[in-house]
């Protein structure tokens, strides 16, 4: 099957892999939909990356199958090959070509290179085109690989924690710059898949997410349906609490009279609990992605 | 800037902005034709995916609150909601249920309840008017 029509751009179903005898990765089923930005989290050594290269095909998936855009990308690597951009964690270019050089030589794989694009984020970034990407610092050289991966227009673009190793300032403003830009036109096939360990800095920008853990896949949600979900419920006491057996919450914290608890699903219940309690002050929120990634591995 | 998500709210972020725009029109904010923020530089200044906002312009598109105009961006409606009365009492007693419990944990009674609600009244209309009053003399 291979068609524009697959409603899906990724589909993973159960795949293996192991380097030696450990299992990276272990069953791991996930579905990307098109037009959306996946967020792929896991500590290093989570799966993430060798997930990452059995999509592009340069891993071959021992157990379990992977269509992009219902095509396999072993059988059919050019055509999968031609839809996709990659970036990957550490950045490699020709140190002796100029920035303008390497996008050419780049822009030349290509069957379309969107020149208003390239000019629009080349000025964001204040990158010297006549700069040697030799003498580019690590982030200028993650910003080149990152407009390079969206002038072609490709219709998935895959990243390999973009953002890790750059100045925390500006790292988390350029992902969005890019993003913006890659789903600015046609966003209906403009989908993201997006592996990072740096969750906070992606807060807002993925719609769906899948947490690994030592090659599996623990948790996989829609970010809004995670904010209603994950709530944490915080307490004080004016005297010692009466004892409560907080049954259902994912953690429950107290000291003699201030209480923290975090709760999936059962937050309605597990608040109005709280109250009955009668407590000077209470609060509830939702957690971040990062707090639901958190409390999803502790 | 007239819109503001908080990810600590449980209500999911598209809403957030739908019902912001929503009150930014109740309170005279936003008024019949005004143009809304293209959907890019929103996404960015808000920090979210631009599907965030698609969709919320989308729901709000759909409840007839705004409407798009094909290569100009959207724009708010003249204040008439599509919906029949009773569907559009519908929507409010949901809101009107969760502010009553929340008062109820709150130790707040009915009666300074319903004080609040014309307060609040009272000073989205200053509002308003003194609103109405800056774009008269523009």
């Amino acid at each position: 099957m291979n068609d524009s029509a697959s409603p899906t751009a990724i589909d993973i179903a159960g795949l293996g892999y192991a380097y030696s005898k450990a299992d990276a990765v272990h069953d791991l089923t996930l579905h990307v939909q098109r037009g959306r930005c996946y967020g792929l989290f896991g500590r290093n050594g989570a799966g993430k990356t060798t997930t990452m290269r059995c999509v592009l095909n340069l891993l071959r998936p021992q157990r379990g199958s992977i269509r992009v855009f219902g095509m396999d990308p072993a059988q059919q690597e050019v055509e999968v090959k031609r839809r996709i951009a990659f970036v990957p964690d550490a950045v490699a270019f020709y140190p002796w070509m100029t920035v303008r050089e390497t996008l050419d030589y780049l822009a030349s794989f290509r069957s379309r290179w969107n020149r208003a694009t390239e000019r629009d984020l080349l000025g964001r970034f204040r990158l010297d085109l006549s700069q040697k990407t030799g003498a580019l610092s690590k982030g200028q050289r993650t910003q080149v690989a990152l407009v390079a991966a969206i002038c072609p227009e490709p219709e998935l673009l895959l990243l390999d924690e973009p953002t890790s190793g750059l100045d925390p300032i500006v790292r988390r403003e350029f992902i969005q710059t890019v993003i913006g830009a890659y789903q600015d036109a046609d966003p209906g096939n403009r989908t993201v898949l997006v592996s990072t360990h740096l969750i906070s800095e992606f807060e807002g920008l993925i719609d769906e997410f899948t947490i690994m853990d030592g090659g599996r896949g623990v948790l996989t949600l829609d970010a809004d349906h995670a904010r209603e979900r994950y709530r944490r419920i915080r307490a004080r006491f004016s005297r010692a609490m009466p004892a409560h057996d907080f049954a259902g919450a994912l953690r429950v914290h107290r000291t003699e009279r201030d209480l923290d608890i975090v709760t999936a699903g059962d937050g309605d219940r597990l608040l109005a609990d709280v109250q009955r309690l009668s407590p000077e002050w209470c609060q509830a929120e939702a957690l971040s992605l990062e707090e639901v990634f958190v409390a999803t591995l502790s | 800037m007239l819109f503001q998500i908080n990810f600590k709210s449980a209500k999911p972020v598209y809403l957030q902005l739908v019902d912001q725009v929503k009150s930014a029109a109740a309170a005279g904010l936003l008024r019949a034709g005004d143009a809304l923020p293209s959907i890019r530089p929103l996404s960015e200044e808000l920090r979210v995916n631009r599907n965030t906002v698609a969709k919320a312009y989308g729901q709000l598109e759909s409840e007839g609150i705004i409407e798009t105009q094909p290569g100009r961006g959207c724009f708010v409606r003249a204040a008439q909601s599509p919906l029949r009365k009773d569907a559009r009492r519908k929507l409010l007693v949901a809101e009107i249920d969760d502010v009553i419990v929340q008062a109820h944990h709150l130790q707040v009674s009915a009666a300074e309840l319903l004080d609040l609600v014309r307060e609040r009244f009272d000073a989205l209309a200053t509002r308003q008017s003194s609103h109405a009053d800056k774009q008269g003399t523009r």
